[in-house]
């Protein structure tokens, strides 16, 4: 039968291209690439990052209240100054995260998954059954396409996201090191705060603590209590997220030197 | 409060200062809350010095109890260290965010070729579905029926021009 024949050379032919395609490293290329997707799903914990900084921006209205008149000279013209230096600090990580985030697609692993496709080329020949292929040709060929997709795509996919790890390993340090050094003064600053909003309400409560002024004292209780819940709520937010940034740029300093010194830098 | 004019300080040189000031405003104010837990002060009985502890006696004069208005006058002293504090970790924060404009575009750049390599292993899976056609088209031939021939034709003509379509630009003229 001269039919099936044609499948057959089809099919060596196949098979040659996908042990050219296998001579790439595919096991380590496999652990990297789910490194980068393990690296690229914390990207997310950057949005903490951006509403410290929202906080942040927001200190001197939390704290207005609580302030004498002169004290709330001097923290309305640091407001203004802060204000002014929030909006650039605000979107410093949107530029890791848009990064991070691609590269999670690039080394998904939807990337390399050809079932669609192969199902395609499955119904394809199954629609013609007078070629003299039966099923174990089609299963064999559509078992042949998958390997060879996803090798070659597997190599092309560690090849790119290693040399975008490369390029961007020097920006995202920098990138990842000011972030962490500007969490540290924004923790630092609302320690700060929350002493100068706890210390009025401690301060004073003992002297509304009379019996003429008892409701005072009441509410000035209730208040301090709240406040310092708030506080030490946010306070645990801010070395959560400190330690989050810490995980992110451990993760990827080892990602680096996980990086195949013989990849080529295309 | 006056801008420092820290010019030459490193945001790490601010930082400690900045810590410093804390620390003092903290022990002002444990000074403070002591003194006001032990009541203000009577008029008469400065003559029995003995209520107060005898723990820090160059300090005496605050530790024998204050009055509301002294309490808020070392208060507001606490907060002006405070606020001193805050704002050279202010000034740090803007040392900090300086000239990091060109890192992040090198980042934004980066996404840009991700993208366009991810474009390219789709393209790839397209190679795949356009493998299909031809096998359609091959086993059209091969069951030697021509007159089945034009769908798998049809098909491939279309797979053809979306791939054309989604070609890069630089494939175009």
């Amino acid at each position: 039968m001269p039919l099936p024949r044609v499948f057959r050379r089809l099919i060596m032919l196949g098979l040659c291209a996908l042990l050219s395609a296998c001579a790439t490293p595919g096991k380590d290329a496999s652990a990297r690439l789910q490194a980068v997707r393990d690296l690229a799903a914390q990207a997310h914990s950057l949005d903490n990052y951006a509403e410290l900084t929202e906080r942040y921006r927001a200190t001197y209205q939390r704290e207005k209240p609580f302030l004498s008149a002169q004290a709330d000279i001097g923290e309305h013209l640091m407001d203004a100054r802060r204000q002014a230096a929030c909006d650039d600090l605000i979107t410093l990580h949107r530029a890791v995260q848009a990064y991070l985030y691609l590269l999670g697609q690039l080394a998904g692993d939807e990337r390399y998954d050809v079932e669609d496709q192969v199902k395609g080329i499955s119904s394809a020949i199954k629609a013609w059954p007078d070629t003299g292929l039966d099923e174990r040709h089609v299963n064999a060929y559509a078992g042949l396409t998958r390997l060879l997709a996803r090798a070659l795509t597997q190599g092309y996919q560690d090849r790119s996201v290693q040399a975008l790890l490369r390029e961007g390993a020097a920006p995202m340090q920098t990138l990842l090191d000011a972030m962490r050094t500007l969490l540290r003064y924004y923790a630092k600053t609302n320690a700060n705060e929350a002493r100068i909003v706890l210390g009025v309400l401690e301060v004073e409560i003992p002297f509304a603590d009379t019996p003429r002024d008892r409701l005072l004292g009441v509410l000035g209780k209730e208040l301090l209590q709240t406040k310092q819940a708030e506080y030490r709520l946010i306070g645990r937010r801010y070395t959560l997220t400190e330690r989050s940034l810490d995980e992110l740029a451990r993760q990827h300093l080892e990602l680096l030197t996980r990086l195949d010194p013989a990849s080529p830098h295309p | 409060m006056p801008a420092t004019t820290n010019a030459a300080a490193s945001p790490l040189d601010l930082e400690a200062l900045a810590d410093s000031l804390s620390a003092c405003a903290d022990i002002l104010h444990t000074r403070l809350m002591r003194a006001i837990r032990h009541g203000p002060p009577a008029p008469e009985d400065s003559a029995t010095p003995t209520a107060a502890p005898a723990s820090s006696p160059a300090s005496g004069s605050i530790d024998q109890g204050l009055s509301q208005g002294a309490a808020q006058a070392l208060f507001e002293n606490e907060v002006a260290l405070r606020q001193r504090a805050n704002g050279l970790y202010l000034e740090a924060a803007e040392l900090a965010g300086l000239g990091l404009g060109g890192q992040q575009q090198v980042l934004l750049d980066l996404a840009v070729q991700a993208q366009d390599k991810i474009r390219r292993i789709n393209r790839l899976k397209d190679m795949v579905s356009l493998l299909a056609d031809l096998l359609s088209l091959g086993a059209a031939v091969a069951a030697g029926k021509p007159e089945h021939l034009g769908p798998p034709v049809e098909k491939l003509r279309r797979h053809l021009a979306d791939l054309q379509a989604g070609a890069p630009p630089s494939v175009q003229p």
